[in-house]
């Protein structure tokens, strides 16, 4: 009598993970063979005298020691520098609103499902053009960095915190357009397909149906981009797009070290607030 | 007078046959249950009944009148309600808003856009509502109901609509016994109340001879028997569910 039932065994195949897992330790080796034995780096000299003088004195103009009146200190400074933040704030409101106005008024023919009927249960002929043109917006959207728009915008318009929020806008509503269209893809089609059922039209079934069961998630993302925005914003000053990242600049050029200082500390309170705020917008629409 | 009759339909998906030359009728006020083992066409030909998908061939005429005829989804749905399993809510809305979509075919764009803020038509909701014994829950958010409750709202929701046939896919699968009765003893007594045709399919058996008038078996897409209940033997029932492999050994 057999009491034992045989075990049937795993078939050992060379996957695609332990592949990945083999290669990371292959490249890790062999990246670390060449800067050590091909390039002859030595590591140890970026840490040299002259660097460490330099280091030294950096830091210690930002802390204020050799000056007699820190900007932190300075009253005026201080006006100064929280004009720019709210100024950066401005840019970065207005950035956020562009981008996601615009992709709100695309994201509904971007979704795949949409596209091909089966979330409306509808099919027309223009749903894929539509889609792919859309998409395609995105992708180039994407594609650019914000800098970059920021360059060339910042030379048809004149500098300030208006081409500044353009471009931060033209990066990021592909970002969140693409990021909703992913949404409104994974939606439930159930509760559509017997909203249809019901009689609903595509209008009805898209404030019904859809609209409902997508605006939490879609806040959660408009947000968090609001807070890359933020900190993207000083980025694009950089090129003249005003606020925060216009002077930082324009300070470090001048070797005002401590008015350094004092931007940052400005830069940091805005980032706190703006992950604060979003936080409890998150919260509340849970 | 028949509401539904079916004469000769098939419907394929790629290579598998769903279901091949059905005929039947059904008259006004009938309750159907249709059974069968899973793979049947169950699912299929209750799409195919609310004109969600079209069939390959045959004719279909409700209430005397082809379903091509019907143009959109408003004149559709004053003839023809579904239920299904649940999930078939939207979840982040009130119940209230869930009942009303049952008049979503009858209100224009704007009267459905004000009623997400002022809800209209209230006391035909509240009305429905009473009578699924949810009145209490009319504001509470759909997700947060348990299955029986939301099945109960799914109910009336097709009150407010008030269609001449209804047709559930399986509405109890996925609860538990004492609630799977009391959906189906409340969806019958309403059916009565309203003077509507009910076509359900079922897993169970049971319930079907309990709520039933006329039972109607599928198995691999054609119709196994067609009886009213009280015909119904064992006989019946242990050839409708006998298993090809099991019967080899």
């Amino acid at each position: 009598m057999k009491n034992k039932v045989q075990i049937p065994r795993k078939k050992r195949r060379f996957s695609f993970v332990s592949f990945s897992i083999l290669l990371v330790f292959a490249l890790l080796a062999g990246s670390w063979g060449h800067i050590l034995f091909i390039e002859r780096a030595h590591f140890f000299e970026l840490f040299n005298e002259r660097n460490l003088e330099y280091a030294k004195k950096f830091f210690s103009g930002l802390f204020g020691f050799q000056e007699e009146k820190p900007a932190f200190v300075d009253k005026e400074s201080w006006k100064n520098a929280i004009q720019l933040t709210y100024e950066t704030l401005q840019m970065s409101v207005m950035a956020l609103g562009f981008a996601t106005i615009v992709a709100m008024l695309t994201v509904i023919p971007a979704s795949r499902t949409i596209a091909d009927g089966t979330l409306t249960v509808s099919k027309r002929w223009y749903h894929w053009i539509l889609f792919g043109i859309i998409r395609g917006l995105y992708i180039f959207s994407r594609a650019v960095p914000e800098l970059v728009f920021a360059m060339v915008i910042v030379f048809i318009f004149k500098p300030g915190i208006l081409p500044g929020a353009i471009a931060l806008a033209l990066h990021n509503f592909g970002i969140i357009g693409k990021l909703c269209a992913e949404v409104i893809e994974d939606t439930d089609a159930r509760p559509i397909r017997n909203l249809a059922s019901a009689g609903a039209s595509n209008a009805q079934i898209l404030f019904y149906g859809i609209i409902p069961a997508v605006m939490p998630k879609f806040l959660t993302y408009i947000l968090y981009r609001g807070e890359v925005i933020m900190r993207t914003s000083i980025v694009v000053g950089f090129v003249g797009a005003g606020g925060l990242g216009q002077q930082f600049k324009l300070s470090l050029s001048y070797f005002h070290y401590t008015e350094i200082t004092l931007l940052l500390i400005c830069y940091i309170i805005l980032v706190f607030i703006a992950d604060f705020i979003s936080e409890g917008f998150r919260k509340a629409a849970r | 007078m028949h509401i539904v009759e079916i004469n000769n339909l098939s419907k394929q998906f790629g290579r598998k046959i769903a279901i091949s030359s059905l005929s039947f009728d059904i008259k006004k006020g009938e309750t159907v249950a249709l059974i069968g083992p899973s793979g049947a066409g169950k699912s299929t030909l209750l799409n195919i009944l609310a004109g969600s998908i079209p069939p390959d061939t045959g004719i279909y005429l409700l209430d005397g009148k082809p379903i091509q005829q019907y143009k959109n989804r408003r004149e559709l749905a004053n003839k023809i309600g579904v239920i299904r399993q649940q999930f078939d809510l939207v979840p982040a809305l009130p119940a209230i808003h869930n009942v009303l979509a049952g008049r979503l075919g009858e209100w224009g764009f704007f009267k459905s856009m004000l009623s997400l803020f002022v809800p209209q038509d209230k006391q035909a909701a509240a009305n429905a509502l009473q009578r699924v014994g949810l009145l209490d829950k009319m504001h509470d958010q759909t997700s947060r109901m348990s299955g029986g409750e939301q099945q109960r709202v799914a109910m009336a929701r097709l009150l407010v609509q008030n269609p001449e046939v209804i047709l559930a896919d399986e509405p109890v699968a996925s609860l538990d016994p004492a609630r799977a009765e009391d959906i189906l003893e409340m969806l019958t007594k309403l059916v009565a109340e309203e003077k509507q045709t009910l076509v359900m399919s079922l897993h169970s058996v049971e319930y079907a001879k309990k709520y039933f008038s006329r039972i109607v078996a599928l198995r691999d897409g054609e119709i196994f028997f067609d009886l009213p209940t009280e015909d119904i033997t064992k006989e019946h029932l242990t050839g409708l569910y006998s298993l090809k492999e099991l019967s080899q050994e």
